[in-house]
């Protein structure tokens, strides 16, 4: 339909360039130089496995991540079941409750049950005892916070898979059986490729985590990477550290696409006729069960910080303290959530037009890409950025918040954009053609002001992650420079905890502002 | 004339603000076969989904076998207690089960002995003429017509009191269509089911039809006893 010398092509092959050299090329450089570098052969990678050290830490790491995946699971798939099935009270608003803690900075979360559990926090001195303070700096206590703030995740993995499922399979199940026979014997073993997926990619998460181990004194990879940077400035061990992980990350996520298959990049909600009556039976315990998690993941963590805050003198002086960082933080998330946008819609467009093959394999690359953990995205890009010329005049200033922006959030950007694309029939743009129209003006005519409602939302989303971006941001920070994470992280060691709980709730409610307005966005949507 | 083994009396049935059934009644005897008739949209499948249990009637009620199973805007006895059987249109074979899987689904739901299953399940699907060698296969790997066969056979394998069947031929050929009809109509006869049959297509009323529904808007318009 389009030829080759159309504005298509030059669009297009713009946004992969950008894509290959923003997104693959710090993690290709990464991966190169350390095999180039005659002086570090393969012996470190080999040292790094016979070392006891590191295998405690690929011990840790893989705990973590196992026992994040599957509590989140545990919790995740239930709530998804009962949003996709039930016709539970203020659903829309319970949807976007539960949901929220997934886009709230987990070391946010952390710092919450910090103040609960810590070795001065209300619980531990409340009974007098080390017990919760010993727990909530364990590797139990991260994977307990991570949990909370991965859930989300899996829920709505689970949500999407059932609302797939057509309900006749179910009804057809309900003329013979009972609900709880018909959920385990047709609906679950239906979902079951979502639900792992999703438990591999909460798997991949944890493990790239890095706000949380830090926070809770958990040693993981995320955490001596860091280590081994900025404290020890040994670039090639926190080089060969990151390499467990990105294999780790890569293998899983290529795991997690292969099971999700086109699922990915499609969200197709065809359900018609309401509910399977005979799930309303359960309606009570489903919903009273999901505000419980809510209050759990969302409301206490909330209210925690609140209560620590309320320690501070003066809100004024905070507030004041923190404004530049503040200020930074909402420029660069804003600049960030706009690059990456503008860049991911041309590549979901690219990946939703793709033949299926090809199609799949960008969903393996984007999610590996989604999956590399912040610290070795860190690392990467001060390899490739830290040089002479055009690059190392950028290097040292802020522009360097948006590129690992640009790295980190494209592949997921883009993976969300193509399933917004992919909903608009290429017999649209067949008709704009015939009609005379170029690809440029289908385009801003037809196409995008179809998906404009998903664009929107994925630049939320973008400017509330970049927003609480920390594994990443806090290696290329330049001197002098700070966002509102990195502040908060300096500031634990040195500052009150009534002044970081003041700035972690300032964080938290910069992040609602956003989804609320994008909530009743949808809302009015939906009402239309 | 001997009560009726299903009865459904003034049952509405209303979404949003749209009627699907209003105030219907409807008698069908044990062994009959009643061809329900009409339009798109005229409430021939929210009735099926009524007597099956997987909709609540708003203001009427339903009985079948003397057991009153919905009434007051509830449903008293629940779908898989109802034994009732729906051959849906787009037939809603699992996809993850085979063949004997899907049918063996339904039997063990009813609690059958684990050592009589493969039995009857075998018996089954030779009277719904479904060959053996496909018991093993994927609903996927099987044709159209071979779908709608293991979908009868799944439907028949809980021996229902009731069977309902929702278009259930309308996506095939009209050979094919002819020949499952006929089938289908030597089987009702010969389990003397209480069947309701909801189609738009004239000749399936010809050829399964003891009595003859028309329904427009919800409601039933006329009833007729086409001659066998």
């Amino acid at each position: 339909m389009w030829g080759w010398r159309s504005s298509r092509t030059v669009v297009l092959s713009a946004a992969i360039a950008a894509f290959a050299f923003f997104c693959l090329a710090p993690i290709a450089f990464m991966i190169a130089i350390p095999l180039r570098d005659s002086s570090r052969t393969l012996a470190p990678y080999a040292a790094l496995l016979l070392d006891a050290r590191q295998r405690g830490l690929l011990y840790n790491t893989t705990i973590l991540g196992l026992g994040t995946a599957l509590t989140a699971t545990f919790v995740g798939v239930p709530l998804g079941l009962a949003l996709a099935r039930m016709a539970l009270p203020f659903k829309t608003g319970l949807r976007i409750a539960l949901s929220a803690p997934l886009l709230l900075p987990s070391y946010v979360v952390g710092l919450a049950w910090i103040s609960l559990g810590g070795g001065t926090g209300i619980l531990t001195e409340g009974i007098g005892l080390q017990v919760p303070s010993e727990w909530i700096y364990s590797l139990a206590g991260a994977t307990f916070v991570l949990t909370l703030v991965l859930y989300p995740l899996s829920m709505l993995a689970t949500e999407t898979a059932v609302r797939r499922v057509e309900p006749r399979l179910e009804e057809a199940g309900l003329l013979v059986a009972t609900p709880g026979r018909v959920l385990w014997r047709i609906t679950l073993p239906l979902i079951a490729p979502s639900i792992t997926a999703a438990a591999l990619v909460v798997f991949v998460l944890a493990v790239s985590e890095f706000g949380v181990p830090a926070l809770l004194r958990v040693r993981v990879f995320t955490t001596e990477v860091f280590t081994a940077f900025a404290a020890l400035y040994d670039f090639g061990r926190a080089t060969v550290l990151a390499m467990p992980l990105l294999l780790l990350a890569t293998f899983v996520a290529v795991l997690a696409t292969r099971l999700a298959g086109e699922r990915l990049v499609v969200t197709r909600r065809g359900h018609v006729g309401g509910q399977p009556v005979a799930f309303a039976a359960w309606q009570r315990v489903a919903a009273g069960a999901a505000a419980c998690v809510g209050l759990v993941a969302l409301g206490l963590p909330l209210a925690l910080l609140a209560r620590e805050a309320r320690g501070i003198d003066s809100w004024a002086r905070v507030v004041q303290g923190a404004r530049d960082a503040v200020v930074n933080s909402l420029t660069l998330a804003a600049y960030g959530a706009t690059a990456v946008t503008a860049v991911a819609v041309w590549l979901g467009y690219a990946r939703a037009r793709a033949p299926r093959g090809l199609g799949i394999a960008a969903d393996v690359l984007f999610v590996v890409l989604f999956a590399v953990p912040s610290t070795v995205v860190g690392i990467g890009v001060i390899q490739l950025w830290n040089r002479p010329g055009i690059a190392g005049a950028l290097y040292g200033t802020n522009a360097m918040f948006v590129v690992v922006y640009l790295v980190r959030f494209v592949p997921v950007a883009a993976l969300a954009l193509a399933a917004s694309l992919r909903r608009v029939p290429v017999s649209h743009e067949e008709a704009a053609a015939v009609s005379g129209a170029g690809w440029l003006r289908t385009m801003s005519h037809v196409v995008l002001p179809q998906i404009a409602l998903g664009a929107l939302s994925v630049w939320v989303i973008v400017f509330v992650l970049a927003f609480g971006e920390l594994g990443a941001s806090v290696l290329v920070t330049p001197p002098g420079e700070s966002t509102l994470p990195i502040r908060i992280y300096t500031l634990i060691a040195n500052a009150p905890p009534a002044e970081v709980a003041a700035l972690a709730l300032l964080q938290a409610v910069v992040v609602f502002c956003p989804l609320a307005l994008m909530g009743l966005g949808l809302a009015a949507k939906g009402r239309r | 004339m001997t009560d009726p083994f299903l009865r459904v009396s003034a049952a509405t049935k209303v979404y949003d603000t749209r009627a699907a059934v209003r105030n219907l009644s409807l008698d069908v005897h044990k062994g009959e076969s009643v061809v329900v008739l009409g339009p798109s949209g005229c409430g021939k499948t929210t009735l099926l989904r009524l007597i099956a249990g997987l909709e609540r009637p708003d203001t009427g009620e339903i009985w079948i076998d003397g057991r009153r199973v919905a009434g007051g805007g509830r449903n008293i006895v629940p779908a898989h207690e109802r034994h009732v059987a729906l051959v849906f249109q787009d037939l809603a074979l699992w996809p993850h089960l085979s063949v004997s899987g899907n049918l063996a689904f339904v039997v063990g739901s009813a609690g059958m002995p684990k050592s009589e299953r493969a039995a009857r399940i075998h018996d089954v699907l030779r009277v719904c003429r479904v060959d053996p060698v496909l018991a093993d296969r994927y609903p996927h790997e099987l044709s159209g017509g071979e779908q709608q066969r293991v979908a009868l056979a799944r439907a028949l394998v809980g021996s229902p009191r009731v069977l309902l069947l929702d278009e259930p031929f309308s996506n095939l050929d009209p050979d094919l269509r002819g020949a499952l009809r006929q089938e289908l109509g030597t089987l009702q006869r010969k389990l003397a089911l209480a069947t309701i049959y909801v189609t738009h297509d004239r000749e399936d009323a010809a050829a399964l039809a003891d009595r003859t529904v028309l329904m427009r808007d919800g409601a039933i318009e006329r009833i007729t006893s086409p001659d066998r």
